[in-house]
């Protein structure tokens, strides 16, 4: 590298130029720093590149932190898919061993007195049913045991995204919500339904027409992912406490991105 | 970077672990995102590229050798998203007429706010590669070492890079001031 140019008229000095990037890193030897020093205090030239290159750095150094949206670190666990399936957090979806093993599920069971659940584990456990018994599992329920009320179509959602596509609709019969999932996907898709707020409780999924790969359930959500064509529907039943409820939010991801955001409205008392 | 405790969450993300994950979004969702905004100069990108890094970090999270730093592998995932992103945005915009200057604002003071807009529009007018380096060491706070490993260049490279990507953003930052002043 060249000594030459310790004058101020010397337009640029490479060797110059390094020492002082090499101090303001701190990466500079004893020796280096003391020619550095001597040439700061005999070149104009130098010194002026100096305060100038250490005026670049600080604002650079001083830019600030910039906070990331808050949503972001939800939505990057709530797409990440771990090599190895968690047992504690992941079931195969018809695994009710796993979901009895679930807080939720434990809660349900404990208010459902057994009624719901021995009639859907009864409907799940034996033969496949058919659709049409799938779709109408909380009918079932009711023919079984209540007084039949109307189903009513409280909120619906349609898809068409190109990748992922369907109809999801919520139905409420005397209490108990039925969340009925129509999609059929080109390649990996899934579903995020929070109802944390929603004043609603999960009691299963009754039936699921093509097999999901995977079902989790964390936090006030439960997660499907599949592919193809599916059809389940989820049974929601309501707690008592919440007066004003927030929708179920639902989230639908194809090929790990997310493309549509939506909200069912649940009805208050 | 923590070393160890990176390792060690790592190898409890690999037995499917979903509290370490949790932990190692934690700790690099910022940072990377910090990077990720820094070199693609806008939110809604930075939070795109910050997803996909995450997804690909555990998606691959088997193949990724414990030899490695993992800081190192997060954030050359990071560089690499962030550059695919810019390449995607470069052939989805309209090309720029050169008029627009970034300086061209009202004549107010340089306050600070108003600095690290231009030091950002600085940025972005370095090359890719110059501007990788200046964000892993000004932004990242790497050593030379450190961003030599992230974008497996000798340390000459990382060095000869950054000096220079200082010399332009000074001029750049100069010629600034100077137009401002003139307003």
């Amino acid at each position: 590298m060249s000594k030459q140019g310790r004058t101020d008229q010397a337009p640029f000095d490479q060797h110059v130029f390094d020492l002082i990037n090499l101090s303001i890193d701190g990466q500079i030897s004893s020796t280096e720093q003391e020619e550095l020093e001597h040439l700061l205090a005999t070149s104009k030239s130098a010194l002026k590149l100096n305060e100038e290159l250490r005026s670049v750095t600080r604002m650079l150094d001083e830019l600030p932190e910039v906070e990331p949206p808050h949503y972001l670190q939800s939505a990057i666990e709530r797409q990440v898919r771990l090599p190895v399936t968690s047992k504690s957090n992941v079931q195969k979806p018809g695994s009710w061993a796993g979901w009895l093993n679930a807080n939720w599920l434990r809660t349900g069971v404990a208010l459902a007195a057994g009624v719901v659940l021995t009639i859907g584990v009864y409907e799940m456990g034996s033969e496949p049913v058919s659709d049409r018994d799938a779709a109408n599992m909380s009918g079932t329920m009711i023919r079984n045991g209540h007084t039949a009320k109307p189903e009513l179509l409280v909120d619906s959602i349609s898809l068409s995204t190109g990748k992922l596509n369907g109809l999801v609709e919520l139905h409420n019969r005397d209490g108990v919500f039925t969340l009925d999932v129509r999609l059929i996907s080109d390649g990996p898709s899934e579903l995020i339904v929070n109802f944390a707020r929603s004043g609603l409780e999960i009691d299963g999924v009754s039936r699921m027409q093509h097999p999901v790969e995977a079902v989790a359930i964390a936090d006030g959500t439960i997660h499907f992912t599949s592919s193809g064509e599916q059809h389940y529907v989820v049974t929601l039943r309501r707690l008592p406490q919440l007066h004003e409820p927030a929708p179920l939010e639902l989230e639908f991801f194809a090929d790990s991105k997310l493309v549509q955001q939506s909200k069912l409205n649940v009805p208050g008392f | 970077m923590h070393k160890d405790k990176d390792a060690a969450l790592v190898r409890d993300c690999k037995r499917g672990d979903r509290r370490a994950m949790t932990q190692l979004i934690s700790q690099y969702e910022r940072p990377v995102y910090n990077a990720a905004y820094r070199i693609l100069g806008n939110t809604d990108d930075a939070a795109d590229a910050t997803q996909t890094v995450f997804l690909k970090v555990f998606e691959h999270i088997s193949d990724y050798d414990q030899r490695f730093k993992f800081f190192s592998w997060v954030y050359r995932i990071a560089v690499n998203e962030a550059l695919n992103q810019v390449k995607k945005r470069r052939a989805q915009e309209p090309l720029d007429d050169g008029q627009a200057s970034p300086w061209q604002g009202p004549a107010e003071e340089l306050d600070s706010k108003r600095v690290c807009e231009q030091v950002q529009e600085a940025l972005m007018l370095l090359n890719d590669d110059y501007r990788n380096v200046v964000v892993l060491k000004h932004i990242s706070g790497f050593s030379y070492q450190q961003i030599s490993e992230i974008l497996q260049l000798p340390e000459k490279t990382v060095k000869s890079r950054l000096y220079s990507a200082r010399q332009i953003l000074k001029k750049t930052l100069l010629e600034a001031a100077n137009d401002d002043r003139g307003k």
